[in-house]
């Protein structure tokens, strides 16, 4: 992993990788043997054992940026700003792996790819909005302009996320609902299998973060570095 | 000239005279020859039904679950990798730049 934080913090970061990749390694295990094979769906049905965290995941990611963007247009500090871009990042790769792996889920279970669901329908909206925001701070140094606009995209952005999550809840459609206790539900191996899961995307996405931002921070720095040495 | 379009006109007639008369229907079709053209047909009778959901084909849902996995695998992978490339190069740079300010300040 790229960009590990210096001196005390290095310990910190080993410890976190390590626990990371045994909570992935002890996820996988349960996910193919401990947990059994669903009585409708068949195999097809494990997809959800990572489907899930990686929505989770994506929900950090874009909440992390639009805090950072938050606090960035508030303090004007760099370094919100690069959390903000760290958390967009993130966040849109999770996204990206939500909206993969769910229409092949979905093959098997609906018989379609993609369905206009309110659900697929928001998350996909929520990776648009992330993905402008991505494509704004890409285009060559970002400006003061481009980053105050681009905070104010990841802070619209947050309104979908409440939408994403209570959409299965207020408008009809054909995502499932698992683990809200009203009906459905799992069985107790296909918990453990979940909530290693859980623990698992939450640490990688934590350490992704992490890292990203302290890359951008560097990069800011770089930028400062040139501004000084072109204007001396 | 007249009589090239002649010579065309009657190879056209004849070639298609041939296909005309055997299309053509026989006055009285004899009720044997019908019985056989009849189960024919109806060996080969096929009725198409819509099927709605996921009734509507066989998929294979191992290699979906495979493919699923994969993907997760390989856009982590690649995102690693992005990152790698872009803290390399920042370092880089970032070396480049206070080599290039130490350089200026002892002129």
């Amino acid at each position: 992993m790229a960009a590990a934080p210096q001196s005390g913090g290095s310990t910190a970061w080993s410890v976190m990788i390590f626990a990371t990749v045994i909570m992935f390694a002890a996820s996988l295990y349960a996910i193919f043997v401990v947990a059994p094979v669903e009585q409708q769906m068949g195999i097809v049905q494990k997809i959800f054992y990572f489907h899930v965290p990686s929505a989770y995941a994506m929900y950090i990611g874009f909440v992390v940026s639009a805090i950072g963007s938050a606090l960035y247009l508030i303090k004007r500090d760099p370094k919100w700003d690069a959390l903000g871009v760290a958390g967009a990042e993130v966040g849109s790769l999770f996204c990206l792996i939500v909206l993969l792996t769910g229409p092949l889920w979905a093959r098997k279970a609906w018989g379609v790819w993609w369905t206009w669901d309110p659900r697929l329908t928001t998350t996909l909206l929520a990776g648009m909005i992330f993905a402008a925001y991505l494509a704004l701070r890409s285009m060559g140094s970002a400006g003061e302009v481009e980053k105050r606009f681009a905070a104010g995209l990841a802070l619209f952005g947050l309104i979908d996320l409440p939408l994403i999550h209570y959409s299965v809840q207020r408008w009809r459609g054909v995502h499932p609902t698992v683990i809200t206790g009203k009906g459905g539900g799992l069985e107790s191996e296909m918990y453990w299998a979940l909530g290693m899961s859980f623990i698992a995307f939450t640490g990688l996405a934590v350490l992704l973060i992490w890292t990203r931002a302290s890359i951008e921070r560097q990069r800011e720095e770089a930028t400062r570095l040139r501004f000084e040495l072109v204007h001396r | 000239m007249r009589a090239s379009i002649a010579g065309l006109v009657l190879a056209c007639t004849m070639l298609t005279s041939t296909a005309a008369f055997a299309e053509e229907p026989s006055a009285a079709p004899d009720a044997a020859a019908s019985d056989v053209q009849k189960d024919a047909a109806e060996e080969r009778a096929a009725s198409f039904r819509g099927v709605r959901g996921p009734e509507a084909e066989s998929v294979p849902g191992g290699a979906l679950m495979l493919a699923a996995y994969a993907v997760v695998w390989v856009l982590l992978f690649l995102f690693l990798m992005r990152m790698r490339r872009l803290q390399r190069h920042t370092a880089e740079e970032l070396e480049r730049l206070s080599a290039d300010i130490r350089s200026s300040e002892s002129r």
